[in-house]
């Protein structure tokens, strides 16, 4: 694999092309006072000492709220129009590895036999830099669920800060080389300067996520009491579903006037007690232990089990938001406990 | 490719009260091309959508020997259906589908089908019974033993008259107890204590159950004590669905994604399933 070196100085220049390019280039940004994954036209705004952004990247092919019809009500009947997806390059800089190795489990679910294009095409024009982390906190733990701060899962241009704040540079996919390519008057060449040393957050102990899937394929499991005592002090606000880079619950809701309006596509989350209920009052999922086990269920079982893919990466931005402090790793913890005995 | 949140469009050609709050919408593609070539299988299901207000799940009423048009039967709940409820012949409406998959009708052929439903549980039965009987010398005996909570609650009345009339279909009807009314010519009683007093035959019989979620309890009970293998009873499960297409996150029983593996499983399959209904 050849190397090649991108120095600080030159990243406006890549950012410039970018744009001028007619793509936008996404980096580590402040805004609302939180570092966030957000378009900037300037190295200026990049934050450089960050750990994890609060949002994940999944919004850039999954937005938050996203029209997918348009109709008008004629004389004549209803008249609906189709609302195509033409994305925008979006160049990805500065990508923790646990966002970049959520975009594989996400595009699972919107191409199980359907695909939804909204996703796919926003994600097939996009270009991830992935940078090796070189700073972890409290609430990583990538390691504990088989991500490592400098897996390339999901990047297309992999990064490795070098002590002087420049990157070392590594095209590890098809896109990703004919993208330095496209930009090779940005990247020089490989100096053979030194690297910072990456993170390397100690996995939880008393983990063990093959034992918790193994634990979750037995249905019997599902009934068991633990649930209702993990997840206790839930409150069913949803913010960890949101941060979430692998969560992608959505609604449909038409909005508009009834003359004319839009038919979006906005995130929801399984938190919500509304998400399952039935028109006739029934709700499978009716209290908020049962919506909780629903989402560990997800990362640990339909991900992994059936989807065969990550469900969780480990980013912490669960644990990070959540207003009771309900950390997913202690009930991974009971949960490979509980595992243990069966 | 394309967008697959995208509906066709239909017009209402004619609409029908069944019951209190319940209607039938016949529905016809405006797009000819689509109207000659839509195809669906018994038991797989619809988006049907009020522009402005949103979309709402049934199934295809209809069976599938009819072309040309589907039915979808639904009763007044919700923002969706309220509106549905208000509209009017010559109106238009959206459709996706069809998604899912169906009752294998073809596997079924020179077996006795008994079908069993409760209220509004009838109109997926019923494309599967109006599939069976528009095919009828692939069939044995068919019976039907429907329920409603009073008389005036029943659905297709007018088919449940026609059914009762055939020679070659068993209706058995019956209202909940305190729900018949004078003139009532059914029985009294509710499904599941019908069932069994009415003992049909269990030798190369399968069953079709749909209806409230106490009504299919005990009536696999019933089905079990008259010696139906779990594997002879099909059912259709509905659950809250928005994108019908596996995505947005609502339907799944545990890790079964009702909009794409189902909504038609055996009773096997439902007892296999994690406790999330």
């Amino acid at each position: 694999m050849e190397k090649t070196l991108l120095k600080r100085e030159d990243l406006q220049k890549l950012i410039d092309g970018v744009r001028e390019k007619g793509g936008r280039f996404v980096a580590p940004k402040t805004l609302a006072r939180q570092v966030v994954y957000a378009e900037v036209d300037s190295t200026e705004q990049i934050v450089w000492d960050y750990i994890v952004p609060r949002n994940s990247i999944k919004e850039f092919f999954f937005p938050q709220t996203e029209p997918i019809l348009k109709f008008r009500l004629m004389k004549e009947g209803v008249e609906v129009e189709d609302v195509r997806v033409e994305p925008q390059r979006t160049v990805l800089f500065g990508v923790r590895p646990c966002d970049a190795a959520s975009c594989g489990s996400v595009r699972k679910i919107f191409t199980w036999d359907f695909i939804d294009e909204f996703y796919t095409k926003r994600e097939d024009s996009a270009v991830i830099m992935t940078v090796a982390c070189t700073s972890s906190d409290d609430e990583c733990f990538c390691t504990t669920v088989g991500v490592s701060p400098e897996g390339k899962e999901g990047a297309d241009i992999f990064l490795k800060e070098t002590v002087d704040g420049d990157y070392l540079v590594e095209a590890t996919t098809d896109k990703g080389k004919a993208f330095v390519e496209e930009f090779k008057e940005v990247f020089t060449e490989w100096n053979d300067a030194e690297l910072k040393e990456t993170a390397n957050p100690e996995p939880i102990e008393g983990v063990d996520i093959e034992k918790i899937v193994e634990f979750l394929k037995d249905r019997s499991h599902y009934d068991s009491e633990i649930w209702a005592e993990l997840a206790r002090k839930c409150v069913g606000c949803g913010a960890c579903t949101f941060t979430c880079p692998t969560c992608r619950c959505f609604d449909m809701v038409d909005e508009g006037t009834y003359i004319e309006g839009e038919r979006r596509k906005n995130w929801d989350a399984c938190q919500f007690d509304s998400f399952t209920l039935h028109a006739s009052g029934h709700n499978p999922r009716d209290t908020q232990y049962k919506r909780w086990r629903n989402r560990f269920m997800c990362k640990f079982n339909f991900y992994p089990v059936k989807f065969t893919t990550k469900g969780c990466v480990g980013c912490g931005r669960c644990i990070r938001v959540c207003p009771v402090r309900l950390d997913i790793t202690e009930v991974m913890i009971e949960v490979s406990e509980a595992a243990k005995d069966v | 490719m394309s967008n697959i949140y995208m509906p066709y469009l239909v017009t209402i050609e004619d609409m029908f009260e069944e019951a209190p709050g319940v209607k039938t919408l016949n529905l016809v593609f405006k797009d000819p091309k689509v109207r000659e070539n839509f195809e669906f299988r018994t038991g797989q299901f619809g988006l049907y959508s009020v522009f402005g207000y949103g979309e709402s799940t049934f199934c295809i009423a209809s069976p599938e020997t009819r072309k040309g048009y589907i039915q979808c039967t639904f009763r007044r709940v919700g923002r969706v259906t309220t509106a549905l409820s208000e509209l009017s012949v010559g109106d238009t409406i959206g459709f996706r589908g069809p998604y899912g998959n169906w009752f294998p009708v073809d596997e079924w052929k020179g077996k006795n089908i008994l079908f069993i439903a409760g209220g509004i549980g009838l109109p997926p039965v019923r494309s599967v019974i109006w599939t069976c009987l528009d095919r009828r010398e692939d069939y044995g005996d068919i019976t039907i033993v429907y329920g409603a909570r009073t008389v005036d609650d029943l659905v297709y009345k007018e088919e449940l008259k026609h059914w009762e009339d055939r020679d070659d279909v068993t209706l058995i009807k019956t209202v909940d107890p305190g729900g018949e009314k004078e003139g009532w010519d059914g029985k009294v009683g509710f499904v599941p204590t019908v069932l069994e007093e009415a003992s049909p035959e269990v030798k190369n019989t399968v069953c079709v159950i749909c209806g409230p979620p106490v009504m299919i309890k005990f009536s696999l009970s019933v089905l079990e004590r008259l010696g139906f293998k779990d594997e002879d009873v099909y059912t259709t499960l509905e659950n809250k669905m928005k994108c019908g297409v596996g995505k947005c996150g609502r339907c799944n029983v545990g890790d079964i994604y009702i909009c794409k593996e189902g909504p038609v499983y055996t009773a096997a399959q439902v007892k296999k399933m994690y406790n999330d209904f």
